[in-house]
């Protein structure tokens, strides 16, 4: 009751919005966000435009959290470990009854790409907003999800069939298949993501030792040690295609992201359009019609992901698909002009696409920096602690999806991201000015950020060129001193200006000042 | 006697400036001959802190003969050597125990913060003379984690 009575009361003019293009009312009153952080914040907002009331959930780490403090409604979890809060897939069941929630969306990362919770939320009579968990589970196998985009008739590297357990017979099957494609070759789970249980072979003498690591690292991450072998694409792009389904079999593709600069197989910045399709326009069709196949193969429906290795030759492999909203969606957004999260909410009430592929336009260029709490200057090494000061960059063509505020404190037990920064020109070039100015506006106080990372590589010749690959970041990252500044002695001396004043506070004259503002006024008035 | 400023480590003399202004709690407006300038103080003592200027970050501490007693130098020096936490976090793994002999740069515990480990070493060689923290404690930035006494010279033969 509280909680219907507080959200009239703030927001007096939401309620639920007729669509005008079908001339229909949402099917959702509430839904809950089974996430944290600056998505959950993301899918907040558009619930809001929509009218629809949002059902924030939390652990104890998050109570101060700013999606909690941002939702209508929040519902505690458990305790800090994410395997007793958002992982926890009958507590987060639990607060959605409590709440009554019509649908739960899963944000990215946690269950985002588990097909148990998809079905769980089906049978607990909850929309999951999201793909079905069939297709979930289908792409969910590396392996699997390789023969599916094949048998669609998408080109995927050479690997093996199999994923293959580490023992006598599977490091045997192993050595065979690098013997027979050659080195190097990558290792990589069957249930893989995020680089866990990612190796780069490039000797056979390696092969059983990195074998054996990766795939108890794949174990311990996933609860599967399985491997499979790839080919390995030397100096290939990551280029994705975004694409969405309805459940009446439209699907489209929204264009591509570029994500070839990584660190340790994460991804650091992301852009669209990719600097290989500028030169090679016609690759974004062909590669936007190979994702659109292999996830067609999948029975898929909502938003998804299908992941490439490219060269600048115009080769292209499929690699993975992602069953979720990414986290650079946003540059999407910005060259398609559409708001995915709410596409996503009407897809999943059953509307169709409200769009066909003809309909679709791209229009300039997008760049995304994922700030993280961490220092690049020593090794990054993680920066947690207490926001004391923030300023965040705004104006022409700057969007901030951030999960911060001064005074809250990162909690070590999660991601380190802290927000993402985006920005939209005409132009890549553009784009990428517009960046750098943008992180010159960003101060974040009491903890240190990856800030100087992205200044370093936005000023890097080679990535204003777009000769990108996936190995280019850690080549940067080897040369030495590139975090280093030259001496600054008139900055130090502005800097000790302040301490100055800092440390002998000048007392402020109170004085009873009589308003000239209301002066003013009355002198218009006359 | 004015204080001293010293900016990461050296004595720095204020810059003369037209107007200074504080914008918000911490944050000032220096107008430099026209140039404007936009300065950051975040203060971790009562006197000294980082301050952060166009991006760059400095050190700063303040020497008021009239309001501080430089206390004994705490950190560095001859003496015990206390290990601390650089970050909130979790100790995952003791690798020594009470009176071992330990390398400079051995290490002595595995603090695990945002899903990394981080092992701290022996900033000396010496003989663990405290272990504060047991497995799977939580630690605050600053927390002594071990003291590492330094090896008597005659002793160590």
């Amino acid at each position: 009751m509280r909680s219907v009575r507080l959200r009239i009361n703030r927001y007096p003019d939401s309620s639920p919005v007729t669509h005008s293009r079908y001339n229909r009312i949402t099917v959702f009153q509430k839904v809950l966000i089974a996430n944290r952080g600056e998505i959950a914040l993301r899918v907040i907002r558009t619930l809001r435009e929509m009218g629809i009331c949002s059902v924030a959930v939390y652990s104890d780490a998050d109570r101060a959290s700013l999606h909690v403090r941002k939702a209508d409604e929040a519902a505690h979890l458990g305790p800090a470990p994410s395997r007793e809060s958002y992982l926890n897939i009958e507590r987060i069941l639990d607060a959605a009854r409590r709440h009554k929630v019509d649908a739960i969306h899963p944000g990215y990362g946690f269950l985002s790409e588990n097909a148990e919770f998809a079905q769980a939320c089906v049978d607990a009579g909850f929309v999951f907003i999201g793909p079905p968990a069939s297709a979930i589970a289908a792409m969910g196998s590396k392996t699997a999800a390789r023969r599916i985009a094949r048998d669609g008739g998408a080109p995927v590297v050479p690997g093996t069939e199999e994923g293959l357990v580490s023992s006598l017979e599977g490091r045997k099957a192993a050595a065979e298949f690098a013997e027979k494609a050659g080195f190097p070759v990558m290792l990589k789970a069957v249930a893989g993501g995020g680089g866990k249980g990612m190796r780069r072979v490039d000797r056979a003498e390696d092969l059983s030792a990195h074998f054996d690591s990766a795939s108890s690292e794949a174990l311990r991450a996933f609860g599967d040690g399985r491997v499979y072998v790839e080919k390995l694409v030397e100096n290939a792009r990551h280029i994705e295609i975004q694409i969405f389904g309805d459940q009446h079999g439209n699907m489209v593709h929204l264009g591509e992201r570029e994500c070839s600069v990584q660190r340790r197989h994460q991804k650091v910045i992301e852009e669209s359009p990719s600097p290989l399709v500028a030169w090679r326009p016609e690759m974004r069709q062909r590669m936007g019609e190979a994702a659109v196949l292999a996830a067609r193969a999948a029975g898929y429906y909502n938003a998804g992901t299908v992941e490439f290795l490219a060269d600048n030759d115009g080769n292209f492999y499929f690699l993975e698909m992602n069953t979720r909203l990414q986290v650079e969606h946003p540059v999407t957004e910005l060259v398609t002009g559409l708001d995915l999260v709410r596409l996503q909410l009407e897809v999943a009430n059953g509307s169709p696409l409200p769009f066909t592929q003809d309909q679709v336009e791209l229009r300039g260029a997008a760049v995304e920096c994922r700030i993280y709490a961490e220092d690049p200057a020593n090794n990054f090494m993680p920066s947690p602690g207490r926001i004391t000061q923030l300023a965040e960059p705004s104006g022409p063509g700057v969007r901030l999806d951030s999960g911060i505020y001064p005074g809250w404190t990162v909690p070590i037990d999660y991601d380190p991201m802290l927000s993402k920064l985006i920005v939209w020109a005409d132009t890549r070039e553009h784009a990428i000015e517009r960046m750098l100015r943008a992180l010159g506006e960003y101060h974040v106080g009491g903890i240190r950020t990856n800030i100087p990372l992205f200044e370093v590589i936005l000023k890097d010749p080679a990535f204003r060129e777009g000769a990108l690959h996936t190995g280019y970041l850690d080549a940067l990252l080897k040369k030495p001193g590139l975090f280093d500044l030259a001496p600054a002695p008139e900055l130090a001396a502005v800097a000790a200006a302040a301490v100055a004043a800092l440390a002998k506070p000048v007392p402020e004259p109170i004085v009873a000042s009589k308003s000239n503002w209301l002066h003013g006024r009355e002198g218009l008035l006359r | 006697m004015k204080p001293v400023i010293r900016i990461d480590g050296d004595p720095v003399s204020p810059v003369s400036y037209n107007t200074l202004v504080e914008v918000e709690p911490g944050v000032y407006s220096i107008l430099v001959e026209g140039s404007s300038y936009e300065v950051y103080i975040e203060a971790t003592r009562v006197d000294a802190g980082q301050v952060t200027v166009a991006k760059r970050h400095f050190d700063y501490q303040v020497d008021d003969p009239r309001q501080w007693k430089r206390s004994g130098d705490t950190a560095g020096g001859q003496g015990r050597a206390a290990i601390l936490a650089p970050m909130p976090g979790k100790v995952v793994r003791i690798m020594v125990a009470l009176g071992d002999e330990v390398e400079a740069g051995q290490g002595i515990v595995v603090v695990e913060a945002m899903k990394m480990q981080n092992e701290m070493k022996a900033p000396r060689s010496g003989k663990v003379a405290a272990i504060q923290v047991k497995e799977n404690d939580s630690v605050v930035a600053g927390a002594v984690l071990a003291v590492i006494d330094p090896a008597p010279p005659d002793q160590a033969r």
